[in-house]
């Protein structure tokens, strides 16, 4: 048999549904005699529900579920992003076999569909300028072509991510000028996460 | 791979985004209104990139749970300064409080809601989950990523701290600034 010392060490996992058969017997036992024991548990088993109450009233707005429905289940099924898809494996395929022109198409292709895929966000990035070109020709062997057209500013982030830098006035000194190559920079803009890249409104030079 | 991608996406419409005013309840409790939004895209996001890795026999609401945790913990939470709790084993911090007094009464739903802000957030998110949503202590310790003895002390403390500060709020009814200003900013 509980006394009331036991009730008071047992009374949320009671309240709970969390003893066992045998000890839920014993509470019950106790709690058929014991007033104060009984007021304990209608006062905890109140104000469960007075938190029920507060917290359940809230309910997610209709825009924020189809927010969630569009940036996961819909994103995959909408055709555009697998139209867009084949079109960027296309020109990807087409920058190995064509004139530094068709890269130059292929990148602005390429930024068309980050614009497209995906819903972007407001960010604030920090990480150094690096040149995307030199880094796969370091890593990779690949024929950069810096020489002729001058190096490309790409942002590697702490993490060690490589973020592409969206072509447009704001960031014009940024992919182009070689001299901030190596600086750490401070960007403000539009994230879009899934395709690597960032639109940039303003930037500092840290 | 599209087929595969559709069958994903029905399944995830199934099991998982029925559980979004559920995850939402608990954003707003842990960021306000505000940002919950944000909470949610970010926890579905991140929910849809590893839901390979969701056993269907489990439970999905416990599994987006852990998930909403773990980004709120990594995005909002580190902004904020919080003391780190006692947990089972330590030392009593809540003085003894043995639910004698009538602390309830009418229309206190702005008192829990503020009193429910103001307890530690892992008390917080313990009593949300066991009191709203309902899950095993099991459950919770899961989502907590913490042992079930933790779960039941944080339980035990942080309803008898809840019921200190509503009555604290229920005495000062009508005459507290600061409870003015909260119903003010609530609104």
């Amino acid at each position: 048999m509980m006394d009331c010392k036991n009730i008071r060490e047992i009374v949320d996992l009671y309240v709970d549904g969390e003893l066992s058969p045998e000890a839920t017997v014993q509470a019950n036992a106790h709690l058929a005699e014991c007033d104060s024991c009984r007021r304990t548990v209608d006062r905890l088993n109140r104000l469960r529900q007075a938190v029920k109450a507060s917290v359940g009233q809230y309910q997610p707005t209709a825009q924020l579920v189809a927010r969630v429905r569009k940036s996961t289940i819909t994103s995959w099924l909408r055709p555009t992003i697998w139209i867009a898809a084949a079109a960027a494996m296309l020109l990807i395929a087409a920058a190995f076999s064509f004139t530094p022109q068709v890269r130059s198409a292929v990148a602005n292709g390429l930024e068309f569909v980050a614009f497209h895929v995906e819903d972007s966000r407001a960010t604030v990035m920090e990480g150094k300028l690096l040149c995307r070109e030199c880094l796969l020709k370091d890593e990779y062997g690949y024929h950069a072509l810096c020489p002729t057209r001058g190096h490309h500013g790409s942002l590697q982030t702490k993490d060690g991510k490589i973020w592409h830098i969206l072509d447009g006035d704001a960031s014009e000194e940024l992919i182009h000028n070689s001299k901030l190559l190596g600086h750490t920079v401070r960007i403000h803009g539009r994230c879009f996460r899934r395709a690597s890249s960032i639109e940039v409104d303003s930037y500092e030079v840290l | 791979m599209l087929l595969g991608w559709t069958g994903r996406s029905r399944r995830f419409e199934r099991d998982a985004l029925p559980h979004l005013p559920a995850l939402y309840r608990m954003a707003r409790q842990l960021v306000g209104a505000e940002s919950a939004d944000d909470l949610i895209q970010e926890t579905y996001l991140r929910a849809w990139k590893y839901f390979e890795t969701f056993e269907s026999a489990t439970n999905c609401r416990a599994w987006l749970f852990r998930i909403l945790r773990n980004v709120w913990i990594s995005r909002w939470r580190k902004n904020r300064l919080e003391l780190p709790l006692a947990e089972a084993g330590d030392e009593q911090v809540e003085p003894y409080y043995d639910w004698e007094d009538e602390f309830l009464h009418d229309e206190m739903s702005p008192d829990v809601e503020r009193a429910l802000s103001e307890l530690p957030s892992d008390y917080r998110i313990a009593i949300l989950l066991a009191d709203v949503e309902e899950l095993t202590y099991e459950e919770i310790a899961r989502v907590a990523q913490c042992p079930i003895g933790t779960v039941m002390s944080r339980l035990n403390r942080g309803r008898k701290m809840l019921a200190r500060l509503i009555r604290t709020y229920g005495g000062a009814r009508g005459s507290s600034p600061d409870r003015e200003e909260f119903l003010r900013r609530k609104s």
